[in-house]
């Protein structure tokens, strides 16, 4: 971390706001600004405009046992550094909305509302989010008073979608049951005639109450929790989760921990960068190179439960560091595995690319205009298909990625044209998903040269209550965020959690405008979101 | 271990495989977990304490200590806890009819195991007695994480190909024989399954597929979940696993077909 872009912003914003900020506060790559919550929109206002800077994630919690009311945390992200505004909510249950500055905001206000009861004074979106039309009104599941287990009736009321009205538009319902083998959701179109005119998407069907379930458990199966948020994401938000705990106990994990953390985020990147590129080519009509891929996939996942037990890479991290090591055999394995993957993955993707009818399907299909990706914050391939250059492997060096980040000017400048050029259709995540394959086969390489320390470090038996931190890593799908507050008796007091997808979806309304509906399945499996991920 | 392509994968021949024991299953993979020795009291405690879904409870009247296949989540706590009483085997544990069946004692284990393939032809053999020719799968996510849908993914790739025994998925209920059911059921979901199963036609099948559907798994009973698909609609066969693999989906199938058979419907 550089300390110097920490003690820069930390002196910016202290000078420019000093009347108002009550408390500073730095923890490792963050600092904390505790404010007022009426000088709260003046002072977030100043960090996305002139700061530049990308709205991370809001995060609330419940203190009121513990004599604190809510607090609300507003957690921006500026190259290495994240920004926390925190503010306390009073006794009207009420703060202002950051909305109509900060568009990516809506969907954490909307949030907040369902879950907690606070009411976002001026956001414009008044549709509930989490919470469907069923659960009764005046009930709040992550309020501390509410009980995991109970068990509420439901209540009859209709969720209304927008109504497009006009001569010859007609409405598709899809879903939350869908045609293929993949997770639930609703799709509400309005077409006119083939042409997509409107989107609106209603999630949260798989939503298990995650975050209030891990403030029942311990500490070590939390971590169990955290790999089953996204199934295939397992390594990614494991790794999130572990280093936040790691962050709070002030702990270094042994080099050789990092280092096999590395190995598997990259594989477990391989195999659903695979898989997607699989059902893009399904979605695009051409089942051949679907089929060859799958063929890939599996040898993937086979060499998954070689390595460690499980072919979804369910089991890898503990905090502290891995469950799971990587024995000489096993690197002849990867290193044979990779090397027959890579020569057969080339022949495919050259394969597909000679195609026309393939590359016609995606290019231009579902394009993402610039300016809204930046408004809604997204993330991961999305936001770099685009041309907006994030990467949480680069920006925040976690695990042993710090080693991979050597880059030439020369490279670094042709790094930033080909950024320039990116489009923002189908075709642009399709290779974009390709290079980052062909990268991952590198970087995996580099990094099998393992230090010979151990494999995990302890953890001190007892945790600061009321201490927290942020913990962050890139999955395949982009920056996911895992925020931990420990209470008493090393429990969990707070266990926020943002995946990509819940940055990503909301550009899916916007990607499929007067697209046609059968490009949908192509633009959606091309932006690979996770509905459970999204949902928690 | 992993097949090499011989002329590359765009022209290489057949990659489907004909048999079970064709050694993809590696030796690390972590598939159920089994009693070696009759646990002590202390051991009890341990156990019951560490387990992060209570898959492992004792049994007060006779003294021994149960293991519950369909709530295990196959985190390797237990082994390493007490790793004399506790092993974990590379074969996964096996589908059954009722729920209770899941459970296992600390007593010894006999399990039989057959060829993929010839899984496949029994399959094949039963769907024709009770369908005519095929069997129409309607896959149903009731909130899971993605991880059941991977594998039950795969069963359509090259390697596993169920479409060669006359199994295959289709994009509505009104079509399907058998529901595929996975995730805890979660609130929000479970007027879509019951609708769902209501859409299907008579003779119907439901199969629980994964810990989560089995028992909620380590999402459990909470005001967002159900805990368990059996809570909203009636399961015929449990498959455990955290995530079953292709092969012991395949059985599942097969143990659901005997006992639409030998029941009927």
């Amino acid at each position: 971390m550089n300390k110097t872009n920490l003690e820069n912003y930390a002196k910016e914003i202290a000078d420019k706001f000093s009347k108002m900020i009550t408390m500073t506060h730095q923890n490792n790559d963050e600092i904390h600004f505790n404010v007022e919550l009426n000088d709260m929109p003046k002072i977030c206002d100043y960090i996305y405009k002139n700061l530049n800077a990308r709205l991370a994630t809001i995060i609330c919690s419940d203190k009121q046992k513990n004599g604190g009311g809510f607090v609300i945390r507003y957690v921006f992200e500026k190259e290495d550094v994240f920004i926390f505004i925190i503010v306390s909510v009073g006794q009207d249950l009420s703060f202002p909305s950051i909305a109509l500055h900060v568009p990516s905001a809506t969907l954490y206000e909307r949030e907040i509302k369902d879950m907690f009861g606070l009411v976002p004074t001026g956001n414009p979106d008044k549709r509930p989010l989490v919470l469907h039309e069923h659960w009764p009104d005046g009930i709040f599941p992550l309020r501390k008073e509410f009980k995991l287990e109970t068990k509420l009736g439901r209540q009859e009321k209709e969720y209304q979608f927008l109504k497009v009205q006009g001569e010859g538009i007609n409405e598709i319902p899809v879903g939350p049951v869908h045609a293929g083998i993949i997770e639930p959701g609703h799709f509400r179109f309005s077409i006119l005639g083939e042409n997509i005119i409107n989107l609106e998407t209603r999630l949260f069907y798989t939503h298990k109450g995650i975050e209030k379930l891990a403030e029942s458990m311990k500490l070590d199966d939390v971590l169990f929790l955290s790999e089953r948020i996204a199934g295939d994401e397992s390594v990614a938000n494991s790794t999130a989760y572990c280093q936040a705990i790691e962050k709070i106990s002030q702990v270094e994990i042994p080099n050789r921990a990092k280092k096999i953390r590395t190995v598997f985020a990259e594989l477990e990147r391989i195999y659903n960068h695979v898989g997607t590129l699989a059902g893009i080519s399904t979605d695009a009509s051409f089942p051949f190179g679907a089929a060859r891929l799958n063929i890939l996939k599996e040898r993937l996942m086979q060499l998954n439960e070689s390595l460690c037990g499980s072919r979804i890479l369910f089991g890898v991290n503990r905090i502290g560091g891995v469950w799971c090591n990587i024995t000489d055999e096993n690197k002849k394995l990867i290193l044979k595995t990779l090397s027959e993957v890579s020569d057969d993955f080339t022949k495919i993707i050259d394969l597909l690319k000679s195609k026309s009818s393939f590359m016609d399907r995606l290019r231009g299909t579902g394009t993402i205009p610039k300016k809204t990706a930046h408004e809604l914050g997204v993330v991961g391939v999305v936001a770099r298909c685009v041309g907006i250059d994030i990467d949480t492997r680069r920006d925040h060096p976690y695990a042993s990625y710090s080693l991979h980040n050597h880059k030439t000017p020369q490279q670094l400048m042709e790094h930033k044209i080909e950024m320039e050029k990116r489009t923002g259709d189908a075709l642009a995540r399709f290779e974009i998903r390709v290079n980052e394959v062909r990268d991952s086969f590198g970087v995996v390489r580099e990094t099998l040269d393992l230090d010979n320390d151990a494999l995990f470090t302890s953890i001190p038996e007892h945790l600061e209550p009321f201490s927290s931190a942020l913990g962050y890593a890139e999955s395949h799908r982009g920056q996911t965020l895992h925020w931990v507050m420990i209470g008493e008796n090393n429990s969990i007091f707070r266990y926020k959690v943002r995946t990509a997808s819940f940055c990503n979806w909301a550009i899916i309304e916007q990607a499929v405008l007067n697209d046609i509906v059968p490009d949908f399945p192509l633009v959606n499996k091309s932006l690979d979101l996770s509905y459970s991920g999204n949902d928690l | 271990m992993i097949k090499a392509s011989r002329k590359g994968i765009v022209g290489n021949g057949i990659e489907t495989i004909k048999n079970l024991s064709d050694s993809f299953e590696s030796k690390n993979y972590r598939g159920s977990i089994v009693f070696k020795a009759y646990p002590t009291n202390d051991q009890k405690k341990i156990l019951e304490n560490i387990c992060p879904t209570k898959a492992l409870f004792s049994i007060k009247e006779n003294n021994t200590m149960g293991l519950d296949n369909g709530k295990c989540i196959m985190c390797g706590y237990c082994n390493e806890a007490t790793p004399k009483l506790i092993e974990i085997k590379n074969k996964p544990a096996m589908p059954t009819k009722t729920r209770n069946q899941l459970i296992d004692y600390s007593s010894p284990q006999i399990s039989t195991e057959k060829p993929y393939e010839q899984i496949g032809n029994e399959l094949k053999e039963k769907i024709q007695k009770m369908f005519g020719r095929s069997l129409a799968i309607r896959q149903v996510d009731a909130g899971s994480c993605n991880g059941c849908e991977i594998e039950i993914a795969a069963l359509n790739n090259p390697i596993y190909d169920v479409e060669r025994f006359g199994i295959h998925f289709v994009a509505s209920p009104r079509h399907a024989d058998v529901l595929l059911v996975t995730g805890p059921a979660s609130r929000n979901m479970e007027i879509a399954l019951r609708r769902t199963y209501e859409a299907t036609p008579n003779p119907k099948i439901v199969i629980a597929v994964g810990a989560c559907a089995c028992s909620g798994g380590i999402f459990g009973d909470t005001y967002a979940t159900t805990g368990g698909i059996d809570k909203v609609v009636p399961v015929d066969v449990y498959i455990p696993g955290c995530p079953p693999r292709p092969q012991v989906l395949i059985q599942g199938l097969l143990l659901a077909v005997d006992r639409v058979i030998k029941n009927g419907i």
